[in-house]
């Protein structure tokens, strides 16, 4: 008897331990959604479960690695009892009550955070090897950022068009596929101004880690402000070839800058010689670039692979774009 | 080996077996072209799988009891018997993995397919289950030559299934719009057909040589393990086709 | 040398290697017939080297020798039920032999080698995630036609499959070795069948290594399409791999249940039974079944890349959600099948070194069988963010939740065998111990993932990674290695090193710890899985420098296991009686066991686990019939 009180009192001990342990260490990052209250609250009760049942087999089993190992110079053999079926049928019944609490805890989260405001805006998201693309139907905006308001459920509408890809907002504490095909629903209301990543999270080819976007939640004033700038034509066609670069997800495999991605940089490309997978070589004018952009597999550069899908713009935007290609010196 | 006791009455309960599986063919045809009725196609399929894995196949074998003597024949083909039943188990996973992406990828519709054709061949299949069972019978029974003539009947039967399935029938869902490359109706299709065709020629080639060794008198009426696997093992392919074929061909809107 | 180059093994293997040319050159001769392309990337096109990968298999197999006796059967011709070993020492173990105990071992050596590849590749991109940006796995490298990123895809894909493929033959290698000594059995149910099971699986370890240099793939060890079927040629060669390491598994499952069900001793009811014994069943009951579907999965794929059928292509009207279903009725029992052999170690040996007998034994058998009955039911628990229905989303999170249940029993039943021992802590006893700890560690990491909303946050991250690591490494690595220790001397007659064994231990046991605990804590903070770097911004660094220290730390520990384990061999200390004083009928007799294991066949009298209790042995030897041997 004397050693079930102790192991009882040392399980309590190592149980609060592991608890206040765990939960001082900070084991979420900050909740920036509604949604994520939620979350964190069941996880902090499975937390304490977890506590609570690691404690309750790692004490006794070191207490008794202590207690019952064998002496030095002893003899014989452990005590014999083989079983006691009200116990056995005890540990059968206890957890099955504690699984069905944490699921019936597990479907009250879940349905609060698919909690739906019929007031939520749509925005459509679409996810590609390797970029995000953000469309504000009632904006008319298309944006390579996805700007959010405090407080205001958003419900993003999401397709692909390659191979799977995931939404992930660590702060949001909430991922969903995009799948080809299909359109995927994620509803999120943010509660906290600032500024995040959304990061692909389910494996999607070489440049996987590099599929990120900036998550910017902010006030509804800053937010209005944001769709004046993106509304306002560029009169500049550098700098609009520049955002549309941005915006098609160029950038997931060619860079400014000379270093190699999937595909070939564009630094020093414009009026280059070029040589092409075939061994001919071409230079890279209006005319090429614009055929490599709206028909990627007809001229391929040696050694990268004919991956690029071809892309329909306007006539006036692929103009903007080998405008900006043409500064990149 | 009660149910083979009386050669007369072994052949006439496969004869019996026979009829009702033809005339539960037959009735399954005619609820699925007069009326939809799915939960009875599926009841008719499953009846006709009890009768083949009862009377043809022989599962109440599985609880035999066998010789104590490990290393005796008996014992063997006790153990032997019971390591095909599971590996039949393991393939219907294939098959039932098979089936579940049917329905998940065309739900209540089915492929533009000629349902004649399909009673044709499935007919085809029956009546070689039943010559197969025949030949195992006569071996039981120690009559050789029954055995190889009704081998040699299920045989052709078998080949002109595959002959049917893949030689026949792929050309004329082709000429209907149905590929393999197409959508994802051909590809369901030719999978589960070419999965099956794939059973059957394997167990064309497993009745190849269970007839050459009989020809080399390794069987007997007490010592013929290989006759019995590979009747149970083409039995196990009627089997799949009694749920692929409704699956298939009966079940759903034309698309 | 000359006597291995003449050994099956090497034999097979070229013979692989020719299967893969004929192959390959028949669909290139057929090609260049019909005025198609006969060469590509990686020399062969791409159907060209998915017909080499399957023909190289079928080669080597007849190759070895390991289907001669089924071929005379097929021709007619019988032959005698057991082939004597031809073969002495080391030889006997890469030529084909149908002695259970000649298969077990070469189970555990091929896991073991298995183990060093994939854990070499852990460690090439552990030194990559070491810190943020890429070091050396950048894109200016070329290496079998990938770039560095790729090449880091490939080599994690890699590590995820070949490990579970050691670990598949390293349950297969316990339970070939340990069933049949437990049964009293003479050998497995079908030697041939046996034999077959272990060779296969050679010619899938080869063609899962041919991926990573026929331009590898990215997709995981989940493969899941669209990006499988355009990933390079290295994909199908996977599939290919996978598929056939499946067979082995398949039918050492039909093996292991039908030896089960018909050679037990005389007297040795269900319940009667060793508990291990229990677990293989649990294992193979699984394996036998739902391994056909991750095989049919992949073959959709394969068939998807090759004649353009549309299963899962959206385009065509197919689903890519239907594969991650088929795929997970396979993968998720799986893990049952990695841990169940693991958690029968456990509960075999516990009694053993605490000398007591195992509480509630009916209960552990019956929780093995539960834990494989549930297991099938909690797939999609895998697939909470994929997009599929919504609504199945709750049963799920019930029906995992119920796995805690049976897996709570074993944990209960385990503290009460412990609690009034006298405990004995040898090193197999310690990696009993820490197997118990660390799978405890991934069973409870396990709840948060089941239930819906936290999964949504955990679901491919880092955390899932070190879940999986703390359950694989607690229910497989730790007993298995248990197992080798305890089990060693009954093999060779000597036993391993415990000076070396304990270091082994103390090295290995703090290190894992560190490196799951690491990789839980920044999973929580949104490290995501298989990325080859991450941002700098999110403060990961120095954790991630932590965890590669640990796994290198966790390689040395290995290496001193295998220096301990091959040294042994020879130059152990003699140990051929009842080494752990244990009632099970195995060390009854010396070691090492004979060829045809009990010269006198026993007869079960009384309960596995009675210790403790006087004048109650477990098995007692028949009377020695004169004349008679065997």
């Amino acid at each position: 008897m004397r050693h079930f009180i102790t192991v009882g009192i040392l399980v309590l001990i190592a149980a609060a331990l592991t608890y206040f342990g765990l939960t001082a260490a900070g084991l979420m990052p900050v909740e920036a959604s509604v949604q994520s209250i939620s979350i964190d609250w069941l996880f902090n009760y499975e937390v304490m479960a977890i506590s609570f049942l690691f404690a309750l087999i790692v004490v006794p089993l070191f207490y008794s690695l202590v207690v019952f190992r064998r002496r030095k110079g002893e003899t014989g053999e452990g005590q014999y009892f083989e079983g006691n079926t009200p116990l056995e049928i005890g540990w059968t019944i206890a957890p099955l009550f504690i699984v069905i609490a944490f699921a019936y805890m597990g479907s009250y989260s879940l349905s609060d955070i698919r909690r739906v405001d019929p007031n939520a805006t749509e925005i459509k998201v679409t996810g590609s090897q390797w970029a995000w693309k953000f469309e504000y139907p009632n904006y008319g905006v298309t944006s390579n950022e996805l700007h959010l308001i405090v407080n205001q459920q958003v419900n993003l509408k999401m397709e692909s068009t390659d191979v799977l890809h995931s939404f992930f907002v660590p702060e949001f504490r909430m991922k969903q596929d995009l799948v080809p095909g299909r359109v995927t629903e994620y509803r999120v209301t943010p509660s906290l101004i600032g500024s995040y990543k959304v990061r692909c999270a389910e494996i999607c080819g070489t440049s996987h880690a590099y599929m990120e976007a900036p998550v910017i939640v902010t006030s509804a004033k800053d937010f209005d402000a944001w769709i004046k700038t993106q509304n306002a034509p560029a009169a500049d066609p550098v700098a609009n070839g520049k955002k549309l670069v941005a915006n098609n997800g160029c950038l997931g495999c060619h860079t400014v800058d000379g270093s190699k991605l999937v595909g070939p940089t564009w630094k020093g490309l414009y009026g280059s010689q070029v040589l092409l997978a075939d061994g001919s070589t071409v230079t890279a004018d209006d005319a090429y670039l614009k055929e490599s952009i709206t028909n990627p597999t007809a001229k391929v550069v040696k050694d990268y692979p004919p991956v690029m899908p071809p892309f329909a713009l306007k006539d006036q935007e692929i103009a903007d774009i080998i405008a900006y290609i043409a500064t990149l010196k | 080996m009660s149910h083979t006791q009386n050669k007369s009455s072994a052949f006439q309960q496969g004869m019996v077996i026979f009829i009702y599986l033809a005339a539960l063919t037959a009735l399954e045809y005619f609820i699925a072209i007069t009326f939809t009725a799915v939960p009875i196609l599926v009841l008719i399929a499953v009846i006709k799988v009890a009768l083949v894995m009862y009377y043809y196949m022989h599962i109440y074998k599985l609880s035999e009891e066998s010789d104590s003597d490990q290393s005796s024949y008996s014992y063997k083909t006790g153990s032997n018997r019971f390591g095909l039943w599971l590996f039949l188990l393991s393939d219907s996973f294939v098959f039932g993995g098979l089936l579940v992406s049917r329905f998940n990828l065309l739900a209540m519709t089915r492929p533009p397919l000629n349902q004649l054709l399909g009673l044709a061949v499935t007919v085809v299949l029956l009546l070689s289950s039943f010559f197969m069972n025949r030949g195992e019978t006569a071996m039981a029974l120690g009559d050789k030559k029954g055995f190889f003539t009704n081998t040699i009947v299920t045989f052709i039967l078998g080949l002109g299934f595959l002959i049917g399935v893949v030689a026949v029938e792929w050309p004329n869902a082709a000429r209907e719009g149905l590929t393999a490359s197409g959508d994802a109706a051909g590809a369901i299709f030719y999978m589960m057909t070419g999965m099956h065709a794939f059973h059957v020629f394997t167990g064309l080639i497993f009745m190849l040589i269970v007839m050459n060794n009989a020809r080399k008198d390794v069987y007997s009426a007490e010592k013929h393990w290989g006759v019995e696997a590979a009747a149970v093992y083409w039995h196990f392919i009627d089997l799949v086709w009694i749920f692929f074929y409704p699956a298939l061909y009966l079940i759903g809107k034309l698309l | 040398m000359k006597r291995f180059f003449s050994s099956a093994l090497a034999r097979g293997l070229f013979w692989q290697f020719v299967g893969t040319l004929v192959g390959a050159g028949l669909i290139t001769g057929i090609r260049a017939l019909m005025g198609l392309s006969v060469t590509d990337k990686f020399f062969f096109t791409e159907p060209a080297w998915v017909l080499g990968g399957f023909f190289g298999v079928l080669f080597f197999m007849v190759g070895t020798g390991v289907t001669d006796d089924w071929i005379k059967w097929a021709r007619g011709i019988d032959t005698p039920d057991h082939h004597e070993d031809r073969f002495e020492g080391w030889e006997k173990y890469v030529n084909v032999s149908l002695d259970h105990k000649v298969i077990g071992a070469q189970y555990a050596i091929t896991s073991l080698a298995l183990i060093c590849i994939g854990g070499l590749f852990a460690l090439i991109f552990r030194v990559e995630l070491a810190q943020s940006q890429l070091q050396f796995l950048t894109t200016d490298l070329n290496l079998f036609g990938q770039n560095g990123p790729q090449l880091y895809n490939t080599l994690m894909s890699l590590h995820g499959m070949i490990m579970i493929v050691s670990i598949l033959l390293g349950i297969a290698g316990m339970i070939n070795y340990i069933v049949p000594l437990l049964l009293g059995a003479q050998d497995m149910s079908f030697p041939r069948l046996n034999a077959f099971s272990y060779w296969i699986a050679v010619p899938a370890a080869v063609l899962l290594l041919m991926s990573l240099v026929l331009g590898g793939f990215d997709t995981g060890w989940t493969g899941y399409p669209p990006l499988s079927a355009r990933a390079p040629v290295g994909m199908q060669m996977f599939f290919l791999g996978v598929f056939t390491a499946g067979w082995s598994s398949i039918l050492g499952a039909l093996n292991t249940i039908v030896t089960v069900v018909r050679m037990r001793a005389k007297g040795m009811t269900a319940f009667k039974m060793p508990i291990f014994v229990w677990s293989a069943v649990a294992t193979s009951i699984i394996a036998l079944t739902a391994t056909q579907l991750i095989g049919l999965s992949f073959q959709l794929v394969m068939f998807q890349r090759l004649f353009g059928m549309g299963f899962f292509d959206p385009a065509k009207g197919g689903n890519p959600i239907l594969f991650q279903h088929l795929f997970w009725f396979y993968s998720h029992p799986a893990v049952y099948v990695f841990i169940l052999p693991g958690l029968g170690i456990i509960s075999e040996l516990l009694p053993v070194f605490v000398r007591k007998p195992l509480f509630g034994y009916r209960w552990i058998a019956m929780s093995s069988m539960a834990i494989a009955l549930v297991g099938f039911l909690v797939w999609a628990h895998h697939m909470f963010t994929s997009g599929m229905n919504e609504y199945l989303r709750v049963p799920f999170m019930y029906s995992t939740l119920l796995v805690a249940i049976p897996t709570g029993v074993k944990f209960f039943s385990w503290i009460a065998t412990i609690w009034g021992g006298k405990i004995t802590t040898p090193t197999p006893m310690l990696f009993v111990l820490a197997g118990i700890v660390v799978f405890l560690m991934g069973g409870l990491s396990g709840p948060p993932n089941a239930t819906v909303s936290v999964d949504l946050h955990l679901h491919d991250t880092y955390f899932i990674v070190g879940h999986f690591h703390d359950t694989i490494f607690g229910g497989f690595v730790f007993p298995f290695f248990a197992a080798l220790y305890y089990w060693f001397p009954k093999a060779t007659g000597r036993r391993m090193n415990e000076t070396l064994g304990k270091i082994h231990f103390w090295l290995m046991t703090p290190s894992f710890l560190v490196l799951t605990l690491g990789m839980m804590r920044i999973g929580l903070l949104g490290m995501r899985r298989r990325i080859v770097d991450y941002d700098p911004a999110m403060g990961f660094d120095s954790t991630h420098m932590v965890l590669t220290i640990a796994g290198f730390l966790i390689a040395l520990s290995v290496l001193i296991f295998l220096y301990n384990f091959f040294n042994s061999i020879k130059n152990g200390e003699k140990a051929e009686g009842n080494l752990w004083n244990s009632r099970s009928p195995e060390w009854q007799v010396p070691s090492p066991m004979p060829a045809h294991n009990y010269e006198i066949p026993f007869e079960v009298v009384g309960e596995p686990y009675d210790y403790g209790l006087a004048d109650a042995p477990y098995t007692k030897f028949m009377k020695p019939e004169t004349g008679k041997h065997n």
